[in-house]
């Protein structure tokens, strides 16, 4: 019988090998032409140290035979991509990238190619996922992926010191990266007076002007030592360390400015804990879950992400589960009334946000504080937000604070003589709309507070 | 044989040569001060790790495993 054997959207630019799907579980095929590469890798020990040090993703020897080698990467829960994360997830990608090109120079390797989406976020820090992007490396020769690695990591990380992490976002309309000459026009003059920036984007913009009509190949590319090659990353490594973005706020606190008193906190995180606990969820999602304090509070071992539109919240969350080694905590950016759309060749290449939480198909999915703005801001009627949920999730913890909220009040102030059209905001037209798509199985109001907590079941 | 499949851009390449005089100039200037701040006691701890890989790291754990 033949296998059911899927080519992985996103993996056809290399021609080493590709990305596929056998059944349910993703493999790798490595043709002929990377062989060598990969048998040299395999056998100098290069996969087996960068996977034990959590930087590279293991993988097994699956089949091998003269045509293919087929090899089974360790199984990563949820993939995002580099326009969905943080500022300081975006800057510990490029740290990595240059961490495992110097330590590939040291055996005889280099890093062929340098596309942020090589990394992805897995057990709390960033992992580099594509195992066939190693080389042998060539004496003399510059770096090929210099110019990836400065419009896929160091353009957009400059970029988001002077403009914010906004900026990270236009990784989404440039799937190769933001174009050189765009991050030199955009960025301050003064920039061009710090020796770093100077060299590795207004002087290599000018040069790639310069030189970008030279189809018959005859300029003279000159030799680069692995000393001078070194001295690039280094530099590159030190600036990147010291980048903060724009709009970074100091580790605060979150919740001084929310509606609660310290009561009505615990009230809630002991309210979503005994409905979420029972169901014995494997993968929990939390969306708009800010920094993490709701999902953190479940006390779960269950794979958990949590999604927010604000970059700052994601990265305290991200730097949290660092500093206490939380392997099962994922955070990344997003915008709940935008979620990203899927983009690249064919529309194919990376996949949509909801396509992604489709096929991760979360047990429980929590909305804490968040339909008032879906609904409000976002002018969102309620059945739409509720068939948005039902398409991912099978239990939904959602809360829903009532007109006499004080958030909902403002938000209803901003509506000013539009503010009889948002009458239908109000606790019996939620249900009646969410009854469509769920079963409404627990209801309560948190203690102290205008909200509600709702649990419904997928219809 | 390296087979490449984008364009690594000449501009690119040729640059190279000159980022590293640059970089070089950077890092030398970095380090002088670095050591003048750390005669002088302001040299403050950095959060993230270095750029070099400690290998000897990684038998270690193998050995804890």
């Amino acid at each position: 019988m033949k296998k059911i054997s899927k080519k992985h959207e996103s993996s056809f630019r290399d021609p080493s090998g590709y990305v596929f799907y056998d059944g349910d579980i993703l493999r790798r095929r490595i043709l002929p032409i990377y062989f060598k590469q990969y048998k040299a890798l395999s056998e100098t020990g290069f996969f087996k140290t960068l996977s034990r040090k959590g930087l590279l993703v293991s993988h097994t020897l699956t089949s091998e035979n003269e045509n293919e080698i087929i090899i089974t990467p360790e199984e990563i829960p949820f993939i995002t991509y580099p326009y969905e994360w943080g500022f300081e997830q975006y800057k510990q990608a490029a740290l990595l990238t240059l961490k495992i090109q110097k330590y590939a120079l040291t055996k005889g390797f280099w890093l062929k190619d340098a596309s942020a989406y090589n990394v992805t976020m897995y057990q709390g820090k960033p992992i580099f996922i594509d195992s066939l992007s190693f080389d042998f490396y060539e004496e003399g020769t510059p770096w090929r992926a210099y110019k990836q690695f400065i419009t896929h990591f160091f353009g957009p990380l400059v970029l988001s010191k002077y403009f914010g992490s906004d900026m990270i976002k236009m990784m989404q309309s440039h799937i190769d990266g933001i174009p050189l000459q765009l991050i030199s026009s955009m960025l301050p003059s003064k920039t061009k007076l710090s020796p770093t920036l100077q060299s590795n984007i207004h002087l290599l913009a000018r040069l790639e002007g310069k030189h970008n009509d030279d189809y018959k190949g005859e300029t003279k590319v000159s030799k680069l030592s692995l000393k001078a090659l070194n001295t690039i990353l280094d530099s590159l490594y030190d600036y990147i360390i010291k980048l903060q973005f724009k709009d970074a706020t100091e580790w605060g606190d979150y919740y001084s400015k929310t509606n609660y008193d310290a009561q009505s906190f615990e009230a809630k995180k002991k309210l979503i804990k005994e409905w979420v606990l029972p169901l014995k969820a494997k993968r929990i999602i939390d969306v708009g879950g800010n920094d993490g304090t709701f999902a953190r509070a479940l006390d779960s071992d269950a794979h958990l992400i949590v999604t927010d539109i604000d970059v700052n919240a994601v990265d305290q969350n991200f730097k949290k589960a660092q500093a206490q080694t939380e392997d099962n905590m994922l955070a990344f950016v997003s915008d709940v009334l935008q979620p990203s759309p899927a983009i690249g060749f064919n529309n194919t290449e990376r996949e949509s946000l909801i396509e992604r939480l489709e096929k991760y198909a979360p047990d429980v999915t929590m909305a804490l504080a968040l339909i008032h703005h879906i609904t409000l801001s976002g002018n969102v009627p309620f059945d739409k937000s509720a068939s948005f949920f039902a398409s991912f999730s099978e239990h939904l913890i959602i809360e829903f604070p009532k007109r006499e909220d004080s958030w909902v009040g403002s938000l209803l102030i901003r509506k000013r003589e539009f503010i009889n059209h948002f009458d239908f905001y109000n606790e019996s037209h939620f249900e009646e709309e969410y009854k469509q798509y769920f079963v409404l199985e627990k209801k309560e109001i948190i203690v102290g507070t205008s909200r509600l907590l709702y649990y419904f079941k997928k219809k | 044989m390296t087979f490449l499949y984008f364009d690594p851009g000449l501009g690119a390449m040729i640059a190279q040569g000159l980022v590293a005089i640059v970089a070089g100039i950077v890092l030398f200037s970095k380090n002088a001060l670095f050591k003048i701040k750390s005669m002088l006691g302001l040299v403050k701890e950095d959060d993230y790790d270095g750029i070099d890989i400690d290998e000897a790291d990684a038998d270690e754990d193998e050995e804890d495993k």
